[in-house]
């Protein structure tokens, strides 16, 4: 092709395959990429390799072959403290804020790694992005609600202005009322301009804000399409429907 | 009870303190109990005796007395190396040992088996070098201060347990007031965690050896230098040092350092109350009250 | 001359199968089990001193002896170390795998403060003498004597053994190698993992106390000084060189050690003169520091056990419920029925 050379892409795998040991792959070869601005929701039943693939991305699971990129770049093979530096945040789906220190405390660990004349600008526009945390600053994460836990999570990651955010289910063990919120704020968040990928149980929440989903069964990417479309699409039913009839009583 | 009982508990709860800050600040980072970090004070010691002797032979000078203290100058000066070797000692034992079985997700109590091994390397190493016979920073005698109430300290026990406060006063600042010490205490809290959030735990940990190993060295001139030098020195603090630092929960500095002055005072008390022959058995009658009623310690968290 | 060289030989090898004993309690708690002992000193010394205060006749100035049968004085001194590693292991078998380390160490220390300073029952430091000894009678002859009292405890060497290897491969063993390989999944499959340490912790605590009674009674003199750490280190090295999980190994690596230990001592008092032996001695000490290291950094598998046979299968088992992988090219890993 002879036209201009596309920017590249915001987030990417190549052939990545993963998983916690050697001789067990999870995430089984997936190709993969998320434009920048892009909302991107992965999608699949159960023990499909979605939280892997992602912990995979930040470093958390070791990668047996195959690449990540970030923004045209290699970051394979950088260790998981060095991609926050690079501009991708994570947000784990448990576990996710450290529960000892405080509200304050967390998001100035996160800020950290930035200039030291950056770090409170940085930290103040994220409590106005989160009046509830900024009212509660000095308080102990761990007393924390479970929603208000999820958006220190999200704000934490948040600090250090990513250009791409990786949540790991954070609707999970969320009233309804509270992913409604949690899922509103993300919207608002890529309509800043971050680019967004969300692993989630919660399909049709999920497809609701996201622009675009991807599905995967077995460790393998089996299909995507834009959101608005898959949400009436009846392959997304077969495909957990289909998987779940493999697993037999193993599906959730 | 004579009121020299809380002089005596304070300056041995001083030293369990100092030395039971770097056992719960390993413990919490690196998640196995250090068997090993006795022989870091013992190291420590040593090493400081050996320069200070050096330093002494250089110019005579520097051993003559500070007024009051029973020392001279090279053994100030000699502790400051001394700190730094034995920070060195840390990190290469962690390089050619820990870090090697931590790098394979060994199981807790294999790296509790390796510090014992290291442990009896270290302590007959030394016995090897600087034989079994008690050793001494200064020969000048001492004369206690009365400090009212019956109570006496000589000069160089003011000293430790000014220092002592200073140093636990400094480590609690770092701890909370630096990126060091917040990285130190996500780390502790969770590892993986600390790593997405930019946390480089490598440092983090490197940063613990040569912390802990510092604090060791200090307990263990103060130690050699109020009491005297020998070989097990550190050993023979071992269980002190855990029962203190289980007592006052793992990870806690506060903690460790007020358990360490409980054990002290306690040890004191019972020379007074039971017999000297009893003291050693206070330590283990504390630790298996601490495990028996409160096992997360004075100050610790409650852990699953 | 000949008839002392057996005598002699009888007399290393019996003390060696004393070791042998300590090794094979041992061997029950870490080798099949993956608890870490730091205190085999203060069990060993519980069984010897219980045995000698049972069986030893009436002293004025000390509680006992009670003068009862050898064989009793043997019992009353493996079950006190049973009870007293049920007790500690009862306290912390439940909470960080390392506090039990911790904890034997303090009984170790506490032990060896006991032996000392509770006189009118230990003698103190002076420590317990006149405890009777095997085929006592035939003490006139040194050469049936000794070798009465090495087939004795070969005997008991032998017992033990066989009945270590049906307890191994009986299901409770099964269930404690699982726990010790992957304890997430024993607990899977139900069973309750503490209970089945501290069973095991407190039979090997047992054996320990049962070899100090054995090696007390050989003696026939004990005191404090012979349950120093000193006698901990030494029966770890033993366990690591015979090979750690292999009872016969346990065995093998007690008599090795024992003369490697022996010899070394021979060669160091007849090398160095008196002022630099226990100089020279430090450094046997720091071998055994740097064979333990050694062995953790470059064998693992020779210190963790042997086969990992068992915890394969629970961890198929287990993580095939939550990971099930399958394609077209690699079919689903069947859990085993």
């Amino acid at each position: 092709m002879s036209a201009a050379p596309a920017p590249p892409p915001a987030l990417a795998t190549r052939d990545l395959v993963a998983g916690y040991e050697r001789d067990l792959p999870i995430v089984r070869g997936i190709d993969f990429s998320v434009r920048q601005g892009e909302f991107v929701v992965i999608l699949g039943p159960n023990g499909a390799g979605k939280s892997t693939l992602v912990k995979a991305i930040a470093g958390l699971v070791p990668i047996h072959s195959g690449s990540t990129h970030l923004a045209g770049e290699d970051i394979t093979l950088s260790p998981v403290q060095e991609k926050v530096r690079h501009g991708l945040a994570f947000v784990p789906q448990t576990e996710n804020i450290f529960a000892t220190l405080s509200i304050r405390e967390n998001l100035q660990l996160a800020a950290d790694i930035l200039p030291r004349g950056r770090q409170a600008a940085q930290i103040d526009e994220v409590y106005s992005l989160f009046p509830d945390l900024a009212s509660r600053r000095g308080a102990r994460a761990g007393n924390l609600s479970g929603g208000q836990r999820q958006m220190l999570a999200v704000a934490r990651a948040l600090v250090v202005k990513p250009s791409v955010l990786i949540l790991d289910e954070p609707s999970a063990g969320l009233s309804p009322k509270i992913v409604g919120e949690v899922f509103a704020r993300l919207k608002a968040l890529n309509g800043a301009g971050i680019t967004i990928v969300l692993v989630e149980q919660n399909v049709k929440a999920a497809l609701a804000v996201a622009d675009r989903a991807v599905i995967l069964v077995e460790g393998k990417l089996r299909h995507e399409g834009p959101a608005a479309t898959l949400s009436s699409d009846p392959i997304v039913g077969e495909l957990y429907l289909g998987a779940r009839a493999r697993q037999g009583e193993n599906g959730r | 009870m004579n009121p020299q009982v809380l002089i005596d508990g304070l300056m041995a709860g001083a030293l369990y303190g100092l030395g039971a800050i770097g056992v719960t600040l390993t413990y919490s980072i690196l998640r196995f109990a250090n068997f090993a970090h006795s022989e870091l004070l013992t190291f420590g010691a040593y090493a400081a005796l050996a320069l200070s002797s050096a330093l002494g032979a250089l110019s005579a000078g520097l051993l003559e007395p500070i007024a009051p203290f029973s020392f001279g100058w090279a053994l100030p000066l000699a502790g400051l190396v001394a700190v730094a070797l034995t920070g060195l000692l840390a990190l290469a034992v962690d390089a050619i040992l820990f870090g090697r079985l931590r790098h394979r997700r060994s199981s807790i109590i294999v790296m509790v088996m390796a510090s014992f091994g290291a442990a009896l390397t270290l302590r007959s190493l030394i016995e090897f070098a600087f034989t079994s016979k008690p050793a001494y920073f200064t020969r000048e005698l001492q004369i206690a201060l009365p400090l009212g109430q019956g109570m006496r300290a000589t000069p160089d026990q003011l000293l430790s347990l000014a220092l002592a406060a200073i140093l636990v006063i400094g480590v609690h600042l770092l701890l909370t007031r630096t990126a060091i010490g917040r990285s130190m205490r996500a780390v502790s809290e969770n590892q993986a965690l600390a790593g997405v959030v930019g946390v480089d735990v490598r440092r983090v940990i490197r940063v613990v050896w040569l912390l802990g190993a510092a604090l060791a060295c200090i307990a263990g001139i103060m130690s050699g230098l109020l009491v005297q030098l020998r070989p097990y020195m550190g050993f023979d603090l071992l269980l002190p040092l855990f029962a203190a630092a289980i007592l006052g929960g793992i990870g806690s500095v506060p903690g460790a350092m007020l358990a360490g002055l409980i054990v002290g005072l306690a040890e004191a008390a019972t020379v007074q109350l039971v017999g000297a022959e009893w003291r050693t058995a206070v330590a283990f009658v504390i630790l298996v009250l601490v495990l028996l009623l409160r096992p997360q310690g004075l100050l610790g968290r409650a852990q699953a | 001359m000949s008839v002392e060289l057996v005598a002699y030989g009888c007399f290393f090898l019996t003390m060696a199968l004393t070791y042998a004993i300590m090794c094979l309690g041992l061997n029950l708690q870490w080798g099949q089990t993956g608890l870490f002992n730091v205190g085999i000193a203060g069990f060993v010394a519980v069984g010897a001193y219980v045995s000698a205060l049972l069986t030893t006749p009436d002293v004025a100035d000390r509680l006992g002896g009670f003068g009862l049968p050898m064989p009793l004085g043997w019992l009353g001194g493996s079950l006190s170390a049973a009870l007293i590693a049920y007790l500690v292991g009862r306290l912390t078998i439940r909470l960080r795998a390392d506090y039990l380390a911790i904890a034997t160490f303090g009984i170790a220390a506490a032990v060896q403060l006991l032996a000392l300073n509770l006189e009118p029952v230990t003698g103190g430091p002076f420590g317990i003498g006149f405890i009777p000894r095997p085929f006592a009678g035939r003490a006139g002859d040194p050469l049936l004597f000794s070798v009465l009292n090495l087939a004795l405890v070969a005997a008991v060497v032998l017992l033990l053994y066989m009945a270590l290897e049906r307890l191994v491969r009986s299901p409770w063993g099964r269930v404690l190698r699982a726990i010790r390989e992957d304890e997430p999944a024993a607990l899977a499959l139900g069973k309750n993992a503490n209970r089945f340490r501290l069973q095991a912790f407190a039979i090997g605590g047992g054996i320990m106390g049962l070899a100090g009674a054995v090696q007390a009674h050989f003696i026939g003199f004990i005191a404090p000084e012979n349950y120093l750490p000193m006698l901990t280190f030494q029966v770890w090295a033993m366990l690591i060189v015979g090979g750690s999980g292999n009872n016969r190994g346990a065995i093998l690596g007690a008599v090795l050690v024992w003369g490697i230990w022996a010899l070394s001592a021979a060669f160091i008092s007849a090398t160095f003169e008196p002022g630099q032996q226990a100089r020279a001695a430090s450094l046997q000490i720091a071998l055994i520091g740097v064979a333990i290291c050694a062995v953790l950094l470059l064998r693992p598998q020779g210190v963790l056990g042997e086969a990992r046979v068992v915890s394969r299968h629970l961890l198929e088992a287990v993580g095939s419920r939550k990971i099930r992988v399958a394609t077209d090219a690699q079919p689903v890993r069947q859990p085993p029925e």
